[in-house]
């Protein structure tokens, strides 16, 4: 590959690189992740940053290609508090579960609202907007079940309780935590329709369970952010 | 030997092969007296120069000399990503009281998290109940600021004042020519104009 000429994408990751230069890893429209090497972006003046949407130019051959240019399209977003550390939690999944160059237009997408929507959504709804973000990021990467019916084929009951399977979907259950309307929920996929306190941490152990084999042993290290004393 | 010693000076940043050869050829062509002088200096400070005791900033003694001060103000603690850090704000002379470095920021996709930034050490100054506030002076970086956070949250339950270095235009610098980071980060940081 020859050259990519300003692509849309935002930055997942930094870390420095050989003195002055940048390592950094990108979650871009039309090739998916991609680590670059930002020469003597150290100690630019304007410094990348991430949760900004952005434009980049790249070349090189061989496996690690160099950032020959880039632009920011929009203002910094700030990020404040407990937002910015979702923002970070939500940036590890990224760069745990994508592969390299394998392109996901629909996430770019997902990636691009998630940001856009952590800027400036009350602390309350965030967790909603982050589990709305793994489900669909779960749905995406070809890890889904089928939200819209249980193991046996009949339709989520919403007054119904319901146990999860691994890769195989919700099983009705009399002592099932999770409820037919929080499967619901997750299936309609709206910012403004959100499950109680309850219900919410029940749709976050939901979601660990399923991202819990993508992980490994490894543990998400952002998590440990969320101060819990 | 030689080659050894080119292999010694490429641990240097930025120092390539050709470099280190340009260095081997003149310490033992045209200057062998700055040579030793270079490897007794070295071999000093590698021996001798630690982490002090107290901020963890790099010190020859177990405390350094900013925290052996006994005239500098014990109840502010400011606290810094790097040694680097001090040594400009001492340049500034504004500041008087102690420092935290952290050797760091958080970075959870590195495995950078609360304990290789000695923050266990930071709460058990706070829970000493010397310091009556604490100055968040991490960068102007999402990472500096994810820190900056994360300390703030730890420092809460304290009795102590949290507050955090203001970034923006520099003096002298003008609007116009500001990146918009800068602008946004200026604004935001705005306070009451007396
Ligand atoms: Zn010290």
């Amino acid at each position: 590959m020859a050259k990519v000429d300003l692509t849309p994408a935002f930055l997942i990751h930094r870390r420095t690189f050989k003195d002055t230069s940048l390592l950094l890893d990108f979650l871009t429209l039309e090739h998916g992740r991609i680590r670059l090497v930002g020469r003597g972006l150290r100690n630019s003046k304007t410094q990348i940053q991430v949760f900004q949407h952005l434009k980049i130019s790249y070349s090189g051959k061989g496996d690690l290609k160099s950032l020959t240019n880039w632009e920011a399209d929009d203002t910094p977003r700030q990020l404040k508090g407990d937002n910015l550390i979702l923002g970070m939690y939500v940036n590890e999944l990224i760069s745990r579960l994508l592969h390299d160059q394998d392109p996901h237009f629909e996430l770019f997408e997902i990636y691009k609202s998630f940001v856009e929507n952590l800027a400036t959504i009350n602390p309350l709804s965030s967790h909603w907007l982050l589990r709305l973000f793994e489900h669909n990021l779960l749905q995406e990467l070809g890890y889904g079940v089928d939200f819209s019916q249980d193991i046996t084929g009949e339709p989520i009951d919403l007054s119904a309780g319901y146990d999860y399977q691994h890769q195989g979907g919700f099983v009705r259950s009399v002592a099932g935590k999770i409820l037919g309307k929080s499967i619901n929920q997750l299936l309609i996929n709206d910012i403004n329709n959100m499950p109680d306190m309850q219900q919410l941490k029940v749709c976050r152990d939901l979601n660990r369970m399923r991202l819990k084999p993508l992980l490994g042993d490894k543990p998400l290290q952002s998590r440990s952010l969320f101060f819990s004393k | 030997m030689i080659e050894s010693l080119n292999k010694a000076f490429c641990a240097l940043p930025g120092v390539g092969s050709k470099t280190a050869q340009r260095f081997v050829y003149h310490l033992l062509e045209r200057n062998r007296d700055g040579g030793f002088e270079l490897a007794k200096a070295l071999v000093d400070a590698m021996e001798h120069v630690q982490h002090c005791h107290s901020c963890r900033t790099l010190s020859e003694k177990t405390l350094c000399n900013i925290c052996a001060n006994t005239v500098r103000d014990d109840t502010q603690l400011c606290v810094v990503e790097t040694p680097a850090d001090i040594h400009a704000i001492e340049q500034s002379g504004a500041y008087k009281g102690k420092y935290f470095v952290l050797s760091g920021y958080l970075s959870p996709i590195d495995g950078i998290g609360a304990s290789e930034l000695g923050l266990d050490e930071l709460e058990q100054k706070l829970q000493d109940k010397k310091v009556d506030e604490i100055i968040l002076a991490t960068n102007a970086t999402v990472e500096g600021e994810v820190t900056a956070h994360y300390i703030s949250n730890m420092a809460k339950q304290f009795d102590v004042q949290i507050t955090r270095i203001a970034h923006g235009i520099p003096i002298g610098g003008e609007l116009e020519y500001a990146d918009i980071n800068t602008i946004a980060h200026a604004l935001s940081g705005r306070k009451n104009y007396d």
